[in-house]
């Protein structure tokens, strides 16, 4: 028996917010199927945190509606939403790491709470996405506070991958690190969109990940959705916005 | 239905192994459990079959590329493999990996040893002294200069402090020192009473308040509302690295963040004192008055004749004292947080405990000081 998976992973619709008393969107509609890689750009305070907050079911939306795996966020019962949140890794901006654990017991807490695996083999689960990432596996016993940021960057995205999910949210992936990680990382984001069928959403301002990566971009502004097109479209888009923020980088 | 669970059936026979089921995290939890005792054949060339998975994610992949070590290990060939192609891709993923990096082993744990524990327990314990004597030794000399040059108090900063630690702890205090004034005289009364002895309970329970459970109880309450919070605030500012912003400015942080919290608290603890044993002495005129009768205008004459202002003045010369082993175990607690959650935690615990014990020692001292100089 096959779960079966609807091709529209994310479907928004009508989407309004409302912070403190000024609108940061007014009406986003978005569509994102499975396996794409989306990255979601705009300039600062074009509520792009905010969008990922509303889909990660942090932030209750003003009005609209969101649907997950064919699932409403807003209508979602608490049994749902837990199944949801199973099949989601989220690499937040700021690594969130949990600073009391070591990074292997950071890739291991959600398998530790949702699996029940023996411990032995959970630790090799757990040293093969430390792998996967890119860090030597001599930093899976250090604490967070004794990696560099590039480093902890990582450990956070083995953790976000711990129970392999099929929907991956990453908050500036590659800021902060050097290019030739950041590159790395990117060509870890395709490894796993290609092997294990991820659909992923990246928030990002890096130009390469923008032109190496994505199917497509929706550039966030006056609280719309400007354009969702290919990268290569976008930047011929003429909307004095899109123009500004591409502005020297093409 | 089939059973959803990974599962290997293995056909001696026929040298085919076939693999079927779920094997992603939840599919393979009892596959994993057992696979290493399963009867594995031994020498022979086998074809392994797996085109009957249903879903396979990295942790089965693992487990499949475990399972092929063993078949390995027992020296078997495996001649072909058969599985679906999206399940090849995330097979070749796994294996690369693994044959990239060889297996660590978690570094060993140093084994117990005595000696080298309190060795090492009395080193740390020695550097803490000594860091935090050159944290008074810094702030002492901020004061200092600050008298020169005024500004350097921070006046907005300081009266926050005031206002925080002082104004914010007066109705707990007040409470607080109300009941321990109740109960003390409450029970010294139950034994003057047997006596016919009812009026020296206001020179026994005027002394005990002013000279020690006025400041003590003060001491413990700030220590507890305030230490805390100096501790939470500094580690927090540590964990963020506001702390190295400030030092990369140029700032002093014992001069920004613990002058003005020592100073605050230095001016507003006699303040506190004098509120506690107002209302220390309150509970016990009440108390006094409902059990043994002692109107308040005796109480007042009694108070005046018998205990006089000088043990208000031991207990006030206290508080100075109080404030800055407060205000400095705080901090310095706070500056010692590292980079983690939970050391705030710990650190605010330890701040508590660690300030508490002292003013109780302080106190110690100065009874017997004050035993030799007479008073």
């Amino acid at each position: 028996m096959k779960e079966k998976i609807p091709e529209t992973i994310i479907e928004i619709r009508d989407l309004k917010n409302k912070l403190g008393d000024q609108w940061v969107h007014s009406g986003i509609n978005l569509d994102i199927h499975r396996k794409e890689i989306i990255a979601v750009v705009g300039g600062s305070g074009s509520g792009k945190t905010t969008l990922l907050r509303n889909i990660l079911a942090l932030l209750k939306p003003t009005e609209g509606s969101i649907k997950i795996f064919g699932i409403d966020l807003l209508k979602a019962n608490t049994r749902e939403l837990a199944s949801i949140r199973n099949r989601w890794g989220v690499l937040f901006q700021k690594s969130a790491l949990f600073s009391s654990m070591t990074v292997l017991d950071n890739v291991l807490f959600p398998l530790r709470e949702f699996t029940r695996l023996p411990e032995k083999f959970l630790q090799e689960i757990g040293l093969l996405k430390i792998g996967l990432v890119g860090l030597p596996l001599s930093s899976s016993y250090k604490y967070p506070s004794e990696l560099s940021g590039g480093m902890q960057k990582r450990a956070a995205a083995a953790r976000a991958i711990a129970l392999d999910p099929e929907l991956l949210f990453l908050d500036e992936p590659t800021s902060g690190l050097d290019p030739a990680s950041a590159r790395e990382l990117d060509r870890l984001i395709l490894d796993l969109r290609n092997s294990l069928g991820l659909t992923v959403i990246l928030i990002t301002h890096d130009p390469e990940s923008l032109f190496g990566i994505t199917d497509k971009v929706a550039f966030l502004g006056e609280g719309k959705l400007l354009a969702f097109s290919p990268i290569k479209e976008l930047v011929k888009n003429p909307h004095p916005q899109i123009q500004k923020y591409f502005e020297g980088r093409i | 239905m089939t059973d959803l669970s990974a599962n290997i059936e293995i056909n001696t026979d026929k040298d085919l192994v076939i693999l079927k089921g779920s094997w992603d995290l939840h599919g393979i939890s009892t596959l994993a459990a057992k696979y290493l005792n399963i009867s594995w054949p031994t020498h022979r060339t086998l074809t392994l079959d797996g085109t009957q998975i249903t879903k396979m994610d990295s942790a089965g992949a693992w487990l499949l590329h475990q399972c092929k070590n063993i078949l390995t290990q027992h020296e078997n060939t495996i001649k072909t493999y058969d599985f679906r192609d999206v399940h090849k891709e995330m097979i070749a993923l796994v294996e690369q990996e693994a044959a990239s990096h060889p297996p660590e082993k978690p570094p060993a744990q140093p084994a117990f040893d005595p000696l080298y524990q309190l060795g090492k327990g009395t080193v740390k314990r020695i550097k803490e002294g000594y860091n935090f004597l050159s944290l008074t030794g810094e702030l002492t000399l901020y004061i200092l200069k600050a008298f020169k040059q005024l500004r350097l108090f921070q006046f907005p900063n300081t009266c926050n402090a005031i206002y925080h630690c002082g104004y914010r702890a007066l109705p707990i205090l007040a409470l607080l020192s109300f009941l321990i004034g109740v109960v003390l005289a409450y029970q010294m009364g139950l034994q003057l009473e047997t006596y016919g002895a009812n009026i020296f309970i206001v020179y026994l329970s005027g002394m005990a308040v002013l000279r020690e459970f006025g400041p003590l109880l003060t001491a413990i309450i700030v220590a507890g509302r305030t230490s805390s919070s100096f501790t939470a605030e500094i580690g927090t500012m540590k964990v963020n690295e506001e702390i190295d912003a400030l030092l990369t400015m140029g700032i002093s942080p014992t001069q920004r963040l613990v002058l003005p919290k020592t100073v605050g608290l230095i001016i507003v603890f006699p303040l506190l004192i004098f509120w506690a044993d107002a209302f220390g002495l309150f509970g016990s005129m009440v108390m006094s008055k409902w059990m043994l009768g002692i109107n308040y205008p005796d109480f007042f004459a009694r108070m005046k004749s018998d205990v006089g202002v000088s043990h208000y003045y031991i207990g006030l010369s206290k508080a100075p004292f109080f404030a800055a082993i407060i205000a400095l175990v705080g901090c310095y607690q706070g500056f010692t947080v590292s980079l983690s959650a939970d050391s705030v935690g710990f650190q605010t615990t330890k701040s508590v405990v660690q300030a508490i014990f002292l003013i109780i020692i302080a106190d110690a001292i100065f009874s017997v000081l004050f035993s030799w100089a007479g008073l």
